[in-house]
């Protein structure tokens, strides 16, 4: 019989019948720790738990595309399991939606917030926040609520924000089919300015595209700082509903900035940023491409910026969360 | 009797479908894994898990710094509001394993073998020291998570996914996959419909689907009839004929004897003894047997008496059966004549 090795300095004895109730004592090991170093190059062995390089990762990932998007597909899928419609709750749920945000901002307040057609205007807003507001709790829980599977199975761990948002966007396009029609037919109530569908409507894949991959740089900062502070996800919640307010939602920016009380300059730099970060962007561009609104007319701007601010979230997002890679699972 | 006590009763639980059987000898390559003094601690946020650690053997530290006298009142509530423990479950472990190697681990319950398992197959980062390893670990536990709302079909394409197949790699192993785990229609079922048995028969199949240059497997076989203990047996011994590693934790030391070469005993977050099967399997078994209360020398002898009393009773069942059978064939025989 051959022996296997056994780093052991003496040949282990079985416990004699006298001290059975006590352990063995812990076994000195038979080599040094810098002999198991030098054994463990000497063979070629790689070592575990260490962050790969930025390229390895990023090819690792491309690689898993296919992962993601069957996680993806599966996990919006299961959303809709347990019930008797099924999948058709896929576009019951927006219709229901937008159903109730017409009735009670466009027929029991009936409030005309400066623009010509304001159920469009909620219901664009609502849908696309609703799109930014669930990446950054999903991408939050994505890590956090995983850690069976983290310490289950090894992949990189990239692969559940990235997944977590694809899935979003999956149930996001019905939702959308669902906010055209409600925005075309909301010009057929009295008191709301008609929509047509323009050449510009073309560009509505561009701009979900582009909150695509900022959301996904939202998704990667979330996963990482509540997996190592899990008491940042109890804060999220209102932090989200002050993100709402301050990027005009329900309500147009431009009426808030000119309510407040404070020297003009200040009214301008506040004014300006409110309306330049990301989130604004992206619903000012939506709302752009679907609404012939004279507050929102076609801004290259705009474009550029939703576009620059895609791009710096992502890169950033990615870098972020790839530092904590060897990390993840061990809280 | 304390639930600690019971978990060391069923460690000794031999199954039948283990009885003599012994793993096969596979020549020994190169070293393919080599641990160095590992340790491995864990982050417990919340007062409640300290208890549960502390009942299980591990060493727990206390990170917070200890409130002066006069804040007592604040203290009333430390360990509700930012009560956080850590657990050192692995405390300075180091071996190295060879090519074609089955390698044992056992301990009592809270002794870090699976922990110390998932920091090998590089899930759990290690506080010190360092894991080497040659190839891609792939762990088996029962719990790996799959997705229980979808499909057995749909979960064997995420798993399969999860460890690095490609797509079309999953569709050609999937009748393999399904036959293994025996699962038959079942695997067109969400997974909620499941018995434990068939999720962790599935799991094994899916994980095994790999063929891993080491697979790690947590106490999956404990759920397992004996058709698919012997499908994973010669699962086992496939992976060692290509020179892969298996790692096996099991609380049925039968299932060890029969499956491993070499065993590793952890206690209380240490290696007390490293092996081969047999001498390290008899030691942990004496050692469990004195840890049993009320287990003196009379008992054991009423246990055996009432064992052999079984098995005579199995016997002449047996015997009365093949008579039986044997008067039945001589009967056909006659009638045919």
């Amino acid at each position: 019989m051959s022996t296997p090795t056994t780093d052991a300095a003496a040949p282990a004895k079985p416990a004699a019948s006298g001290n059975a109730k006590q352990p063995p004592p812990p076994l000195v090991p038979g080599t040094t720790s810098a002999e198991r170093l030098a054994l463990a190059k000497q063979y070629g062995l790689r070592p575990l738990n260490v962050r790969p390089p930025l390229g390895e990762y990023i090819r690792d990932l491309t690689g898993r595309w296919a992962f993601i998007r069957v996680l993806a597909t599966s996990t919006a899928y299961a959303k809709n399991q347990n019930n008797y419609l099924g999948q058709l709750w896929a576009v019951l749920n927006p219709i229901l939606n937008a159903t109730v945000y017409v009735l009670i901002f466009g027929i029991l307040l009936g409030l005309n917030r400066g623009v010509d057609n304001s159920i469009a205007f909620i219901v664009i807003g609502v849908f696309m926040y609703r799109f930014i507001e669930s990446s950054v709790t999903g991408g939050a829980k994505s890590i956090s609520g995983k850690t069976q599977l983290l310490r289950s199975l090894h992949f990189p761990r990239a692969v559940l924000p990235m997944s977590t948002v694809l899935s979003l966007l999956t149930t996001l396009l019905p939702a959308i089919v669902v906010m055209c029609i409600v925005t075309l037919l909301s010009g057929l109530l009295p008191g709301y300015e008609m929509i047509h569908v323009t050449w510009w409507w073309l560009l509505l894949p561009a701009a979900i595209a582009l909150m695509w991959i900022f959301n996904t740089g939202l998704a990667f900062f979330m996963a990482r700082y509540v997996a190592t502070t899990p008491d940042i996800e109890n804060v999220l919640p209102f932090v989200m509903r002050v993100v709402m307010y301050a990027s005009g939602v329900i309500f147009p920016l431009a009426d808030y900035v000119a309510r407040l009380e404070i020297p003009e300059t200040s009214k301008a730099i506040v004014g300006g940023v409110l309306e330049y970060q990301p989130v604004a962007v992206y619903l000012y561009l939506v709302r752009s491409v679907l609404m012939q609104e004279e507050q929102f007319p076609p801004s290259g701007l705009m474009w550029a910026l939703g576009g620059v601010w895609a791009v710096v979230f992502f890169v950033i997002g990615f870098i972020v969360f790839w530092r904590g890679e060897e990390r993840y699972g061990r809280d | 009797m304390t639930e600690a006590d019971e978990h060391m009763d069923f460690d000794l639980e031999v199954e039948p479908e283990d009885a003599g059987q012994e793993a096969l000898e596979t020549d020994l390559g190169d070293p393919c894994l080599v641990v160095d003094d590992l340790h491995v601690v864990y982050r417990v946020i919340g007062g409640r898990a300290r208890k549960e650690a502390e009942k299980g053997g591990a060493e727990i530290r206390e990170i917070k710094v200890k409130v002066p006298f006069h804040k007592r009142l604040l203290q009333a509530g430390r360990r509700h509001v930012g009560a956080v423990s850590e657990v050192h479950a692995v405390r300075g472990v180091s071996f190295t394993v060879r090519h074609g190697e089955s390698i044992g681990i056992v301990g009592v319950n809270g002794s870090g073998k699976s922990t110390m398992l998932r920091a090998i197959a590089g899930l759990m980062p290690p506080k010190k020291g360092s894991v080497h390893v040659s190839g891609e670990p792939s762990l088996l536990g029962v719990n790996a998570a799959l997705m229980p709302q979808l499909t057995g079909e749909r979960n064997i394409m995420i798993g399969g996914l999860a460890l690095g197949l490609t797509p079309k790699q999953v569709d050609e192993k999937f009748d393999e996959v399904v036959e293994f785990a025996g699962i038959g229609d079942f695997v067109y079922l969400p997974m909620t419909t499941y018995s434990s048995g068939m999720g962790a028969r599935l799991r094994f199949a899916i994980s095994s689907a790999a063929s891993p240059d080491i697979l790690m497997i947590d106490e999956a076989l404990a759920t397992g009839d004996a058709a698919f203990k012997e499908r994973s047996k010669s699962r086992i011994e496939e992976v060692r004929a290509n020179a892969g590693t298996v790692f096996l934790v099991s609380h049925s030391i039968s299932t060890i004897e029969a499956m491993c070469t070499r065993v590793l005993w952890m206690h209380q977050g240490q290696l007390v003894m490293d092996g081969p099967v047999h001498e390290v399997a008899e030691a942990y078994k004496n050692f469990v047997r004195a840890q049993r209360p009320g287990m003196g020398p009379a008992r054991r002898r009423a246990l055996q008496r009432k064992r052999a009393a079984e098995e005579a009773a199995r016997k002449k069942a047996e015997e009365a059966e093949l008579k039986k059978a044997q008067e039945a064939e001589a009967n056909k025989a006659e009638a045919t004549a």
